[in-house]
């Protein structure tokens, strides 16, 4: 903006036009508005989202919520049941949801997507995150089906394996 | 055809020499006739090409075990002198690696030696020598007679040498090929498993226990020699035999936790079990779509990894969740814990996590024939609609006679709206052993080497590792046991079919959202392009490249008139 009105007044000061346009316009710092930032923030992707929670303490705050995280999910899909939330808060989430289970299936179907699969990705995403949240319910006795001693089951350890892209 | 050669050789004198210097094939145009003998024969092999020496690619095993055999009979016979090898004997065309060979053999034990009277008892010497270390090579009497192998690929017959060690028929007639060789090209050697595998079972279905015992030993040998699956698959198998031939069956008195745990590995290494599991749900989610009240009865619960993903589906249900009751039926425990009330403690967590109304109940049974349907507390369908589910559970009860029948008309009386059946898509069932024993075979060949190719970065070996062993707890029983013991009495599809359609079931065909899920569900798994969903008039199969794998079916009461 300073440099728009910079290049239209080419016979004042430019040291002038500087001062001049700091006492007229407030200034805008958009950590003055949260509101406004959040509608950005709620239309990233997951890499830049992740970004933007490195920026500052605010930033990340609000990119923890969990409803951004919920844009994301069912951002190619119709607006899903509203009992859906109440399910996915209770295990664990909608930014486990999306770590754990929906980036990964995306990326894997990535090749052979096709349009009418973005519901049932996420539906698939779902089952195998409730499935994910069943296993880590442990219990700790020997007819848990692991070995005592063994690393944290892993029913979704086939989706966290890089694949031969 | 070495015989020949060697008369050539001997025909033509030496003078051959090592003149064939890096490629054997170039330079070689002194001797014609050996020449063309050789172009006939085929590809000589290009490594001993280098070196100077000629062997037929064909030959390399033989050349191989007449050395084996030279240096342990100069390795014996070093304190009575082998010294007329070195000087007595004349070399042909040393770079002809085969003949020369035999030819030293040849001499070792017809030493040709001036006219001494040691003469006589020398060669009885050598003979004496060359047979006892045959004889403490195999101390097994007769019968260890590797021509049982069929098939010219699985043991070529060289010529023999026509020696007088031949008159010691007390010990083995064969060539002395026990020794452990390592052959060359291990394609080869992979066909002489398979073929020593299928000989070991003819052997033992004909109860020629002494030869088969040999050829198991033997076949231990070759799958060392093999890479991956096929050697898991071989040394399964081979143990499996050998239980068999030496009627050590194993019991099947594991702790069903252990069996748990080992399926639970099977489990999350590969799509088996997960592909059941959704495709099962699936065809139930859609029996339930009107139901306020459903009830599920599982076959066989063990850690109840099936229904967290359909609880969720119901929770999400538009119109709210139905109650969901659910009953599930497992083994006795040893040591009366209660597995599955345990199992049925977690699901209620769950459910109460995500919203859904639940009750569960637990039956131990030692088989599914012994269920009662009065047991179950069935409720009128008008109340409660009923799904009763069976995952690699209703083959078990061929094993005894009239099993499945009590079994399936107690499901008829229960009038379950829908009966999902998931079985391993093979016939393991014939009463002929070899029959048996070769389906079985190539069923788990396909199975192994999915699990090989599960993931650019492998699971965990541990993980493998189990897998593989919950399969091979399979293969000896399908091998090793018999009558009631056996109880992977796996049938095709097919068979299935018609068994289910003379009790009075009618199919219900998976619909399209099945397939859809099963597909998006492979493609997430690293080996998915091995994998292939296929719908088979209604039913859908997980198979590994063309082999189906395991069925799911979905069947309802048929309705009589």
């Amino acid at each position: 903006m300073v440099q728009n009105h910079h290049r239209g007044c080419h016979h004042q000061d430019h040291q002038e036009i500087v001062r001049e346009n700091k006492e007229k316009r407030p200034k805008f710092f958009i950590n003055d508005h949260v509101d406004i930032l959040i509608e950005i923030l709620k239309r990233l992707d997951c890499r830049s989202l992740c970004v933007a929670a490195s920026v500052c303490r605010l930033w990340c705050t609000i990119a923890r919520n969990d409803s951004l995280w919920e844009n994301l999910c069912f951002r190619h899909v119709s607006p899903p049941p509203s009992s859906l939330r109440s399910v996915v808060l209770a295990l664990g989430g909608y930014k486990r949801l999306y770590m754990g289970c929906v980036r990964p299936v995306q990326s894997r179907l990535g090749r052979v997507r096709r349009a009418s699969w973005a519901r049932d990705e996420v539906q698939l995403s779902l089952s195998l995150f409730c499935v994910d949240y069943y296993e880590r319910l442990g219990g700790g006795s020997s007819s848990n089906g692991r070995l005592v001693g063994e690393s944290s089951p892993s029913s979704l350890m086939f989706l966290c394996k890089p694949v031969n892209v | 055809m070495k015989r020949d050669h060697q008369d050539i050789c001997g025909a033509d004198g030496g003078g051959y020499g090592n003149s064939s210097g890096s490629k054997g094939e170039s330079s070689i145009t002194s001797k014609g006739k050996l020449w063309e003998e050789d172009q006939d024969a085929g590809d000589m092999d290009e490594l001993m090409a280098v070196l100077g020496y000629k062997v037929r690619s064909s030959d390399m095993a033989d050349v191989a075990q007449k050395m084996e055999q030279l240096d342990m009979a100069m390795g014996t016979a070093q304190e009575d002198g082998i010294s007329h090898l070195a000087y007595d004997t004349v070399h042909y065309n040393p770079s002809d690696l085969s003949s020369w060979v035999q030819s030293m053999l040849t001499e070792l034990n017809n030493p040709v030696l001036p006219n001494s009277d040691s003469n006589s008892s020398k060669p009885q010497q050598h003979q004496q020598i060359v047979s006892s270390n045959q004889s403490q090579v195999y101390n097994d009497d007769s019968e260890y007679d590797l021509r049982a192998i069929p098939g010219i690929a699985a043991y070529p017959q060289p010529k023999r040498i026509k020696t007088s060690m031949e008159t010691d028929s007390s010990s083995s007639t064969t060539e002395p090929s026990t020794q452990p060789v390592v052959l060359v090209d291990s394609q080869e050697a992979g066909v002489r498993l398979v073929h020593t595998l299928m000989a070991c079972a003819e052997a033992v279905q004909q109860e020629n226990l002494k030869l088969a015992d040999a050829l198991v030993k033997h076949i231990g040998l070759l799958a060392a020699s093999q890479a991956g699956a096929m050697r898991k698959v071989a040394t399964y198998f081979a143990e499996a035999l050998a239980r068999r031939i030496y009627g050590v069956y194993p019991q099947d008195s594991l702790h069903p936790s252990y069996t748990d745990m080992l399926q639970m590995h099977f489990y999350e290494t590969c799509p088996y079990l997960k592909f059941a599991h959704f495709t099962s749900n699936q065809a139930i989610l859609e029996a339930f779509a009107t139901s306020n009240r459903v009830h599920v009865i599982d076959f066989g619960l063990k850690q109840g990894m099936q229904w967290p993903a359909l609880m969720q589906e119901l929770a999400l249900r538009p119109g709210g969740p139905p109650v969901f009751r659910l009953t599930g039926i497992g083994p006795h425990q040893p040591d009366n814990t209660d597995a599955l009330q345990q199992v049925g403690c977690k699901l209620a967590y769950l459910a109460e996590t995500i919203g859904v109304k639940f009750e569960f109940r637990g039956f131990m049974v030692n088989s599914l024939a012994d269920l009662e349907p009065k047991m179950l507390d069935i409720r009128p369908p008008e109340v409660e609609t009923l799904a009763v589910n069976s995952i690699f559970e209703l083959h078990r009860l061929l094993a005894r006679a009239g099993g499945i029948e009590k079994v399936l008309s107690s499901i008829k009386t229960m009038k379950p709206k829908i009966l999902t059946i998931v079985e391993e898509e093979a016939n393991h069932n014939s009463p002929v052993f070899v029959d048996r024993f070769t389906e079985a075979l190539h069923y788990y060949s396909s199975l192994f080497d999915s699990l090989e190719v599960s993931g650019v970065v492998p699971p965990s070996s541990q993980d493998l590792v189990m897998s593989e062993s919950y399969l091979g707890r399979q293969i000896c029983n399908v091998v090793a046991c018999e009558g009631v013991e056996r109880v992977e009495r796996h049938e095709t599809l097919a068979q299935w079919r018609s068994r289910m359609k003379t009790s009075g079931f009618s199919p219900a065909h998976l619909g399209s959202n099945a397939y859809k899920q099963a597909s998006m569900l492979l493609a997430l798994f690293a080996g998915g392009d091995g994998y292939r969903v296929e719908e088979n008039d209604g039913c859908l199969t997980l198979g590994w490249h063309t082999r189906p794998l395991i069925a799911t079916s979905a069947w309802q009461v048929a309705a009589t008139e």
